[in-house]
């Protein structure tokens, strides 16, 4: 980058908020995807006037800006492939309002996500989009990816949780979409903004709902011998319309790995567990709880534990939460899909996965939300071996087909980013792409913000690579 | 549009599917505009065949299923044809062990209950003109049904679209699985588009299990405010109603007037209808907790309502703009999105606004979010009734609030935009409307901004 622009955004925002040696930069190559790609410059604004004038700048130089919180999107979403300016919003770290009345609280993006409800709790209230990173991921970023968590099966993802937006638009203007009211009369600008990864605007403050904390929670914990039991349980469930607040997954190999990490009390000599919450009202939770336990027994459970206070229910979340660091320590590579299949197909798709596994040579952990049927089947190999990488992007491949095929989806809550773009074309005809390029088109005409994510550039686009094949889409509506 | 062109209509898509007569087009008016054709469509690629025909011709299109809610928006700018897709009333996937469904847009509200009830689901969509309604209309124009309280609005269970641009494209967004977030959201704006961006074609749900006990209960006050209290207090506590509805006692008195009177709502004071959807053990909890609640703040009566009542009452809550416009179709219904902090006060105020104009008024609010506020002129001159709506735009907007106009006459609304005054995001609206319509073929001038 010339150095001239970054004379400009140092005299914009000060010295010490632009970083462009190159020992700095190298901190911002990375978040949690497997991608890698490095900025020219990293600035960290204090106000939407900051990221106003450094979008100016970025227009006016016609180089690439891009939007980052904490970096802890797993594709790609706040890397700078193309390089340009990192905007880092780690000091818009302020909630700006708390407006317990009206169930909404008002944060700038870089407010990390559990920030939010340990500012609101002992008002009895919550942040309920809850992903694994929420110690350390920020609003901004979950708005971006339109992100998930565990209790997202009962309570919806982000954009479930969003009424309004500032936003900061490519060429420096700032807009305000939405508010605090539930509706707002004309398009949903909101809608269309949560999930769009950083690619139509960038977000200066949030608008959240917040939650009213259930009553009462329980956790229980259903431990198999055959893992084949645990998706049939969930699919049972789904059948008999329970929806508890959290039911996920984690295999034997998984398991093991975590409890080796994280001691969560999950049993090693098993082949599955569930780990499910109920909350509500505490009849409304007992009766589920009783119903589940049954449930999980109709499916061979050889235990069925109801966790005994909040230090164990705590634990046995942390193992859950944890778990992609604990399988880090395993491996020398990891890959983690985050595809979506329709929740009665859970044991046909596991059995392929296991199949698919054994076929490749991999062992492949699945650690997933079974309740809304968002996998995240984890393969192992080694990137230095040429070899054993292309056959992991084969077996990647194949899985995602499969799901695809299955009337699944690419990603439940991670993102397309820079990881999945070029495999659209699996899911969406070249009429969808060519649609969803002109909605980028009418924010983002230049394309400066954010190039490189979401829609297929037709080229390779990262270290795990999977091949589209044909250019039929396999998904249908 | 000219015969030649209606008799080209006719020729391309079958004279059985075109109404070109005066008497069957009379059906598919809008403000007063009657189109030139109106074409039966039975496929997405015949839609897409039409928009892409009338881009040409440069004529407007505007799209209808059961055709009750044709009045929202503003005059359309231009009316050629109509697009009536309520032959288009399959129901395409569903899965009741995975609780999604697919369902084509002319499908009705009351048929899909039918299906979905089948299997003990059903969709939390209620729509004011009951048996008639679309659910591809209930999407067009997001209606706000009072079941939003407890499940949220069509844009919480829409999982996906499949859709037709203004130009002919046939595209979707989103999927079926329930957790999605793979590329834009286009589905999000279509909904509450009345049309003007594109002809859904499919719509893609998240069902929902049909609750094992239901009990419907009402609390009356002496004040708009004292009812609000008490909703704030239900709000605070952990009970969990599924509908919160407050109704005025003018709104009452139009109940009352217009059909079989439920019994509770007796038009003495400001009713708070609960309904409550759960186990059985915890709709008795709500019911103790409710009477005890109500009794903290004041409540004139509580009652619990039993048998066919419950049906009633609850048909009535969610049907009031309908009951408002038989009593009077010169009714300027608007609907107000507003913070639960500022309802009582609001209400206050609208009150008094229709008062000093001596118009009477009727009031409902949900307090989750939404009020209705309707100015019932019956014979006042139509220059008052302007003034009138002009100054509860004012209002609304002094309190922080967001106001349109969902139902007015044609008169009106050629005086007052029903969309209140433009706001800042309106260029980004446009934009949207260029990259979905640019030919400006679907419902011109029907939406904010004269979009």
């Amino acid at each position: 980058m010339e150095l001239r622009i970054i004379r400009e955004l140092e005299k914009l925002l000060g010295r010490e908020a632009v970083l462009s040696s190159k020992e700095d930069l190298q901190l911002y190559e990375y978040d949690g995807s497997v991608e890698q790609a490095r900025p020219e410059c990293v600035v960290f604004p204090r106000t939407t006037e900051d990221v106003a004038g450094v979008a100016r700048i970025s227009a006016r130089n016609k180089v690439p800006m891009v939007g980052r919180g904490a970096g802890t999107g797993l594709s790609g979403g706040a890397l700078a492939p193309q390089g340009g300016i990192l905007t880092v919003f780690s000091r818009m770290n302020r909630i700006l309002e708390i407006d317990a009345e009206n169930l909404r609280a008002v944060v700038q993006p870089g407010v990390v996500n559990l920030d939010v409800t340990r500012a609101v709790e002992h008002l009895g209230l919550y942040f309920a989009p809850d992903p694994s990173s929420q110690k350390a991921c920020t609003i901004g970023g979950n708005v971006s990816e339109n992100a998930g968590g565990p209790h997202t099966l009962a309570y919806g993802v982000t954009t479930n949780h969003v009424t309004g937006l500032q936003l900061v638009m490519p060429d420096g203007e700032v807009v305000r979409v939405g508010g605090k009211t539930c509706e707002t009369p004309g398009y949903d600008l909101t809608g269309l903004m949560v999930g769009s990864e950083g690619t139509l605007a960038l977000v200066t403050e949030v608008t959240v709902r917040l939650s009213r904390k259930p009553e009462a929670v329980k956790t229980l914990l259903a431990v198999y011998d055959r893992v084949e039991d645990a998706p049939e349980t969930v699919a049972d469930m789904t059948g008999r319309a329970i929806t508890p607040a959290a039911c996920e997954m984690l295999d034997g190999w998984t398991l093991r790995a975590v409890e080796d990490f994280v001691h969560a009390g999950f049993p090693m000599d098993s082949a599955a567990v569930l780990l499910i919450e109920v909350e509500g009202l505490t009849e409304a939770v007992e009766e589920q709880a009783a119903l589940i336990m049954e449930i999980c027994r109709t499916h061979n459970a050889r235990e069925v534990r109801l966790a005994r206070d909040g230090s164990e229910r705590d634990l046995l979340w942390k193992g859950r939460k944890n778990a992609f660091g604990a399988v880090g320590r395993l491996s020398p590579s990891y890959y983690v899909q985050d595809a979506v299949i329709p929740r009665t197909k859970l044991p046909e798709t596991l059995r392929k996965i296991n199949e698919i596994g054994e076929r490749y040579g991999f062992q492949i952990g699945n650690i997933f939300h079974a309740g809304d049927g968002n996998l995240h089947p984890i393969i192992m190999f080694d990137e230095r071996d040429k070899e054993q990488f292309e056959r992991a992007v084969a077996a990647s491949g194949e899985i995602m087909r499969h799901c695809i095929s299955a009337g699944g989806a690419l990603t439940g809550e991670h993102g397309v980013g820079m990881e999945k773009n070029e495999l659209m074309p699996l899911m969406f005809s070249e009429t969808d792409i060519e649609l969803m390029g002109r909605v980028r088109e009418a924010f983002n005409p230049e394309g400066w913000l954010n190039p490189g994510k979401i829609l297929p550039m037709g080229k390779g686009c990262g270290e795990v690579r999977i091949p589209v094949g044909g250019a039929k889409a396999l998904g249908t509506l | 549009m000219s015969a030649a062109v209606a008799a080209r209509v006719a020729q391309k898509f079958g004279a059985e599917n075109v109404a070109t007569h005066a008497a069957e087009l009379a059906a598919y008016e809008v403000d007063g505009m009657r189109p030139a054709a109106a074409v039966r469509v039975g496929s997405v690629e015949e839609i897409a065949e039409l928009l892409r025909f009338a881009g040409a011709e440069k004529l407007a299109v505007i799209p209808c299923g059961g055709r009750t809610k044709l009045g929202i928006g503003a005059v359309p700018a231009r009316y050629d044809i109509a697009l009536d897709l309520s032959g288009m009333n399959r129901v395409l996937a569903y899965e009741p062990r995975d609780l999604t469904l697919g369902v084509e847009p002319g499908a009705r509200i009351s048929d899909l209950w039918g299906v979905l009830g089948c299997e003990g689901q059903w969709l939390p969509v209620i729509d004011a003109f009951g048996d008639r309604s679309t659910i591809g209309g209930v999407l067009a124009a997001d209606s706000a049904s009072p079941l939003r309280h407890g499940f949220g609005g069509p844009r919480d269970f829409t999982l996906g679209m499949e859709f037709v641009t203004g130009y002919g494209a046939i595209a979707k967004s989103g999927g079926r699985v329930v957790k999605n977030v793979t590329g834009y959201d286009m589905h999000k704006v279509l909904i509450g588009s009345l049309g003007t961006l594109g002809v859904i074609t499919r719509a893609n749900f998240k069902t929902f299990p049909w609750p094992p006990a239901r009990d419907v209960f009402v609390a009356h006050f002496e004040s708009c405010v004292g009812a609000m209290d008490f909703c704030k207090a239900v709000q605070k506590s952990p009970l969990e109603p599924r509908l919160v509805e407050v109704i005025s006692p003018e709104a009452e008195r139009l109940i009352s007037a217009s059909a079989k009177t439920p019994q509770p709502l007796n038009a003495k004071g400001w009713s708070v209808i609960i309904g409550v959807t759960a186990h059985r053990r915890v709709v008795e909890r709500h019911a103790r907790e409710l009477k005890e609640l109500a009794s903290q703040n004041k409540a004139r009566e509580f009652v619990r309502i039993g048998g066919d009542d419950q049906s009633e009452i609850l048909n009535a809550a969610c049907t009031v703009p309908s009951f408002i416009l038989a009593a009077d179709l010169g009714a300027v219904i608007f609907r107000i999105a507003a913070v639960p902090a500022v309802m009582a006060a609001l209400a206050g105020r609208l009150a008094k606004v229709a008062s000093d104009a001596e118009i009477q008024y009727a009031t409902l609010l949900r307090p989750h979010g939404l009020v209705y506020f309707a100015l019932l002129p019956n014979s006042k001159p139509p220059a008052d009734v302007s003034r009138a709506a002009l100054e509860v735009f004012r209002s609304v907007e002094e309190m922080g609030a967001k106001a349109r106009i969902e139902f007015a006459p044609v008169e009106l609304k050629r005086t007052v935009s029903v969309w209140g005054t433009a706001r800042q995001d309106f260029e980004l609206m446009r934009r949207v409307k260029n990259i979905f319509d640019p030919g400006n073929v679907l419902s011109p001038g029907r939406f904010a901004g004269g979009i």
